[in-house]
């Protein structure tokens, strides 16, 4: 399976421009973790990356070819949907064996033992009506859903947004076991990236609509520093580097550096710490807020 | 093995090290097995990838090495070949850091020393 790419991608909702531009190459064979603010537009880009969601400007191909309306190159996505509670004609009375049915029915890889043994492992009852679930076992119905679809890019947004801690380490030792006996694509969305953040080799933050860094997660943390120490020294010891987030408590400073390439030191008269993705998510997007 | 990650350094190299100090303890002995990638990426709930790098790591140092189709083994020799390392760089990652401590709380030379002489445990 080759590159899924997103070219030159706008997408507007009336005078709301959602994505501006935006350009996404997912190679395969890596676990790509999608980080962005709410609002941001991260399932507006998955939605269309897998065809679900027209795109106002740009194109999405896979291997080259185009993926809207193309059945062949859908066959190889799953992105797998929070499920909703209710219809337009109220509540939701299909169950949840309904749901992996379909699964079975649309994804040619679908295993169903595998599906099965989610399906115990996650304590969820089959018989049981999607509308009278609780949130964790929606998010839990989603991830079997997404694991048994076998898709060779699998796209998962927010799976653990619902789940106890002890239901989101099992979703984390999942997709490991998972990656590393097959070696499909996953991208995966989250807003606890504390948690996840060691899991994904490659990282995509979105904000404002906009794509504003793909990388690897290591290569990127080796080039983020939290530099502190007295104001004055801080900023000579950062001049000339992308500073973000400056906060001043009294005489002293604390800014989160993003260098172009690592960097040996900062002088002897700062503190330099390493930046966790989390940290790093968050200088760089609560500024652009305030720039706004 | 069981230690948590932390995140003062990169997570191959905290892998890495976390191995060297079992082959240091003699948990992990010479010419014995090592836990493989993806063990390490589920325990520690990290990248494959990630795991690899840290294992090639040691592969590269001379600590580990391959058996196809089995997995990866401890070198002979891999201890001494770890102290060795460990000590060129003992002075930069622990002893510099003493000092700076001392220096900020008023503790010289002498009394630094006396405390090194002391000590029953070296």
């Amino acid at each position: 399976m080759g590159t899924l790419s997103g070219k030159n991608i706008t997408k507007t909702y009336g005078k709301d421009t959602v994505l501006k531009n935006v350009n996404i190459d997912i190679e395969t064979g890596k676990i790509y973790g999608l980080i962005g603010r709410n609002g941001a537009g991260k399932t507006t880009l998955l939605s269309i990356l897998t065809a679900q969601n027209p795109t106002t400007e740009g194109t999405v191909t896979l291997d080259g070819q185009p993926v809207w309306e193309n059945e062949e190159s859908l066959s190889h996505i799953c992105y797998s949907r929070e499920i909703s509670q209710v219809t337009m004609f109220g509540p939701n009375t299909l169950k949840v064996k309904d749901y992996l049915s379909t699964g079975k029915a649309f994804y040619k890889n679908w295993d169903d033992d595998y599906a099965k043994e989610l399906v115990k492992l996650f304590n969820i009852n089959p018989k049981k009506k999607v509308s009278k679930l609780s949130k964790g076992m929606l998010s839990a119905v989603t991830i079997i859903i997404a694991l048994a679809s076998k898709a060779d890019i699998t796209i998962l947004d927010e799976p653990v947004a619902g789940l106890d801690v002890v239901a989101r380490e099992q979703f984390y030792k999942l997709v490991i076991e998972e990656y590393a006996q097959t070696g499909r694509t996953f991208i995966i969305s989250t807003h606890i990236i504390e948690e996840a953040a060691s899991l994904f080799e490659k990282v995509i933050i979105i904000d404002n609509g906009e794509i504003i860094l793909t990388e690897n997660t290591e290569e990127l943390l080796a080039r983020a520093y939290r530099v502190s120490g007295e104001t004055e020294a801080v900023d000579l010891a950062v001049e000339g580097f992308k500073v973000y987030h400056p906060e001043s408590i009294g005489r002293n400073k604390v800014v989160t550096v993003l260098a172009e390439e690592p960097v040996a030191g900062f002088g002897e008269d700062v503190q330099v710490e390493p930046v966790a993705l989390q940290n790093l998510f968050y200088a760089m997007c609560v500024d652009e807020r305030k720039e706004a | 093995m069981i230690e948590n990650l932390g995140e003062d350094k990169s997570i191959y190299l905290q892998i890495s090290e976390m191995i060297e100090d079992e082959i240091l303890r003699d948990i992990l002995r010479e010419e014995e097995q090592v836990p493989s990638t993806t063990e390490l990426s589920k325990f520690y709930k990290i990248n494959p990838a990630t795991a690899a790098k840290g294992i090639n790591l040691l592969v590269d140092k001379g600590i580990l090495y391959k058996k196809r189709g089995i997995g990866m083994f401890v070198c002979e020799g891999a201890k001494d070949r770890i102290k060795e390392a460990r000590r060129t760089s003992f002075y930069e990652n622990y002893v510099k850091r003493i000092i700076s401590e001392a220096k900020l709380i008023g503790i010289d030379k002498a009394e630094l020393k006396k405390m090194i002489d002391e000590t029953k445990e070296l």
